[in-house]
């Protein structure tokens, strides 16, 4: 705790409805990522690399793979003294009904205890489920500089998509003037990325507030920066830079694949000065045959590719087998590709086959495919 | 659980690899890009349930300790295990002197300490997956003094140079130890791997100190084939035993062979390493790539065929790569054509547009050379 006094909180208890069977079984920041990762991964790692040394978790949909993922806090560094990753599922408290956290604020609220006992200055409020590099080390010294009660993490995009987002408003310099949720005629681009930096004192006062507020969704975008502003508290907007990607379809999960497949990719994994930490596989290196054709691709360790592979991400211990052709394909851990199959636009699960001679998804589909079962 | 702890011996004097024994010891030699020789015994002793692991070192350990750390990466239990990391004697007069029995003698009250009734021996620079609690349950059901491990080969001439050799009855008695002068085709190498009781070991090596300074443990095995009931057990799959830079140069280039390779890994037995926490690989567009190893964190955009590259490698466009085994991060430039080369750590070949080696006989370039 001590180095600077700011304590994350990472909300991962999202099921990312839209990722459709890929988070049937579990939450959606423990879906695969970039050929190794979980996108949990990146904050968890933003964190260890940002001085960040205890970390909360909230989990909630499917928590157990996540719970027990997240828990190994030496994966990330997370794990020396002062310093760790707590799991915070909703639990039974003395004196307070058990129920599920009824929102984004009450989370946060259920775990003031915990929070409290490590008594941190500042509280970072993170999202489980974005993919991103960020030193929130300097997002803190903004926050300070700018003495600001709540800072927010704002990303420019395209005028004409600021309507699908949370658009802050700022004025020249900075501060926050008003938050429009989705607003039909945007009068600004920066787009919050659920990213805060709260005053703990301060935030702990709204949210002890909001937990009885029966008009309340507890919600950080719905009820308490709105409630903040309104009671003319210092916000200030913190701009990102860089690439920044939430995940929230198939298709959005297939291309954030993808880019990694671009030589100068903005998300740069192979920065050695910010790494990405993730779980440590035990397998042989990769494996290409000498029948095999590998083009433009980003391969894991343990593959044995034998056949075609052009535009594809092959996450840890794929095998694919002679003749088979993979274009424009995520194949997640463990899938088996047969002999002669062919596979086009598609994200194929963990632990999926795809028999010999089988054809998956279509090179001129609109949508991307997602096989989630055996293929024969 | 297995009622043996173990001892990583170091390599002998016979061990010599050009060049990259000058930097490290055997053990920490990079080897199939992603592991260093030490994690195949280490990790047969893991998964073999062998919970107290002492490695002994001697000459330049810097990148060997680096590597161990505290061994949490070799699945050792991190309360009941331990991985001992035992230093030979700094101020032998000769490397004469250094050898095993030294180490062991000067480190006695670490092997005496040890709560375990039976020691498994191994060697790091051999290569090879086998299961320790079996061989300790052989051993122990025979009521032989000592366990030794052999692998039958039959091209001893040409290769195995100055390893031991078992003479074996027809009973797997071990009748003495000698050295492969290359005389013979087919022959017992030794795995220089021995199952024995704790205490038989403290007295063999308390008698081989006391019999000569210069000899190692084999030595006063071999004087005791006769006094003590030693067995051999043969080991069969794949086996690797890295004693000069040719050996090295093969038995990399051998797991080119994908049976061979899945004979040695095993999904139920995990060898184990240091992670690096680097990204996948990145294969662009004009890269050309086959019958290669390849670990992670490389950018690959030349053509790579019949090689082994290591960890956090670069091959510019352009650059033709064959036949190499190419240590981790290692920079092959643009338009460079390298052809039966063993590369070591961070060297950058650049501005030299060609460097080519025979097929027998690879060259070597230096760790962190510029060329």
């Amino acid at each position: 705790m001590r180095q600077n006094n700011m304590l994350a909180m990472i909300l991962a208890g999202g099921r990312g409805t839209r990722l459709e069977a890929l988070t049937k079984k579990i939450a959606k920041p423990a879906v695969y990522y970039g050929g190794k990762y979980r996108i949990i991964d990146f904050p968890l790692s933003n964190c260890a690399n940002s001085n960040i040394n205890v970390v909360g978790v909230l989990t909630q949909y499917e928590s157990v793979l996540l719970n027990s993922y997240a828990a190994a806090g030496s994966r990330w560094g997370l794990d020396a003294r002062d310093s760790g990753v707590y799991v915070l599922p909703p639990r039974e408290k003395d004196g307070a009904a058990f129920d599920v956290y009824r929102g984004t604020a009450d989370a946060i609220s259920q775990n003031i205890d915990f929070i409290d006992s490590h008594s941190p200055d500042y509280v970072l409020i993170l999202s489980g489920d974005h993919i991103y590099k960020m030193d929130y080390s300097k997002m803190l010294s903004y926050h300070r500089q700018s003495d600001a009660d709540a800072t927010i993490a704002v990303l420019p995009v395209p005028m004409k998509e600021a309507s699908r987002f949370g658009i802050m408003n700022t004025d020249e310099e900075g501060r926050i003037v008003e938050f429009e949720e989705k607003p039909k005629h945007p009068k600004s681009n920066l787009a919050s990325m659920g990213i805060y930096i709260f005053d703990w004192k301060q935030l702990r006062k709204m949210l002890v507030a909001d937990m009885d507020d029966p008009q309340s969704n507890h919600d950080f975008g719905k009820d308490i920066i709105p409630k903040m502003l309104e009671e003319g508290k210092r916000l200030f907007a913190y701009q990102f830079k860089g690439y920044w990607k939430d995940v929230g379809t198939i298709d959005s999960l297939w291309e954030a694949n993808m880019d990694l497949l671009n030589k100068n990719n903005e998300l740069d994994l192979n920065d050695s000065t910010w790494k990405i930490y993730t779980e440590d596989m035990a397998t042989v290196p990769q494996y290409i045959g000498k029948d095999a054709t590998v083009e433009n691709s980003y391969i894991n360790q343990g593959c044995i590719v034998n056949g075609n592979v052009k535009n594809s991400v092959l996450f840890t211990s794929v095998r694919v087998a002679k003749d088979a052709c993979i274009e424009d394909a995520v194949l997640m851990p463990n899938v088996v590709v047969g002999e002669g199959a062919v596979i086009h636009r598609a994200i194929i699960a963990q632990g999926v086959k795809i028999d010999p001679g089988a054809v998956v998804g279509d090179p001129n589909s609109e949508h991307i495919e997602l096989i989630s079962k055996r293929v024969r | 659980m297995c009622n043996a702890f173990g001892i990583v011996n170091f390599e002998g004097l016979n061990v010599q690899i050009k060049g990259l024994t000058d930097y490290r010891p055997a053990g920490a030699i990079s080897f199939l890009g992603r592991y260093r020789l030490i994690d195949f015994p280490i990790s047969n002793l893991s998964n073999s349930g062998v919970n107290h692991i002492q490695v002994h070192i001697k000459n330049k350990p810097r990148s060997l300790i680096e590597h161990l750390g505290t061994g949490r990466h070799y699945n050792i239990n991190s309360k009941r295990g331990k991985l001992h990391i035992l230093p030979a004697r700094s101020d032998v007069e000769s490397d004469f002197y250094n050898h095993d029995i030294a180490c062991y003698m000067y480190n006695m009250h670490a092997i005496e300490q040890v709560n375990y009734p039976y020691v498994i021996l191994v060697p790091s620079h051999m290569i090879y997956r086998m299961d320790y609690a079996d061989l300790l349950e052989k051993h122990v059901e025979s009521g032989a003094d000592i366990t030794m491990v052999y692998q039958s080969v039959d091209n001893a001439k040409e290769a195995y140079m100055e390893c031991d050799v078992l003479n074996l009855n027809k009973q797997k008695g071990v009748l003495g130890i000698e050295k492969n002068r290359g005389n013979y085709k087919s022959r017992n190498i030794s795995l220089e791997t021995y199952v024995l009781a704790k205490d038989l070991f403290i007295d063999l090596v308390c008698k081989a100190a006391n019999t000569s300074s210069l000899y190692w443990f084999r030595d006063i095995i071999n004087d005791q084939c006769s006094e003590l009931d030693i067995r051999a057990v043969a080991h069969r799959g794949f086996f690797a035993c890295i004693n000069d830079f040719k050996s090295y140069f093969e038995a990399n280039m051998s797991l080119l062979d994908i049976d061979k390779a899945m004979d040695l890994f095993d999904d139920e037995w995990l060898m184990y390493t240091r992670t690096n926490d680097s990204c996948p690989t990145q294969y662009y567009p004009a890269s050309s790539v086959n019958n290669s190893f390849v670990s992670n964190g490389c950018t690959i955009e030349g053509s790579v065929e019949n090689c082994v590259i290591g960890r956090g490698c670069t091959v510019k466009k352009g650059s033709v790569v064959k036949n190499c085994v190419i240590s981790p991060g290692v920079t092959i430039g643009e338009d460079v054509h390298i052809e039966n080369v063993v590369v070591d750590k961070n060297a950058r070949i650049v501005r030299k547009k060609e460097l080519i080696g025979e097929a027998g006989n690879p060259l070597y370039v230096k760790r962190d050379d510029r060329i």
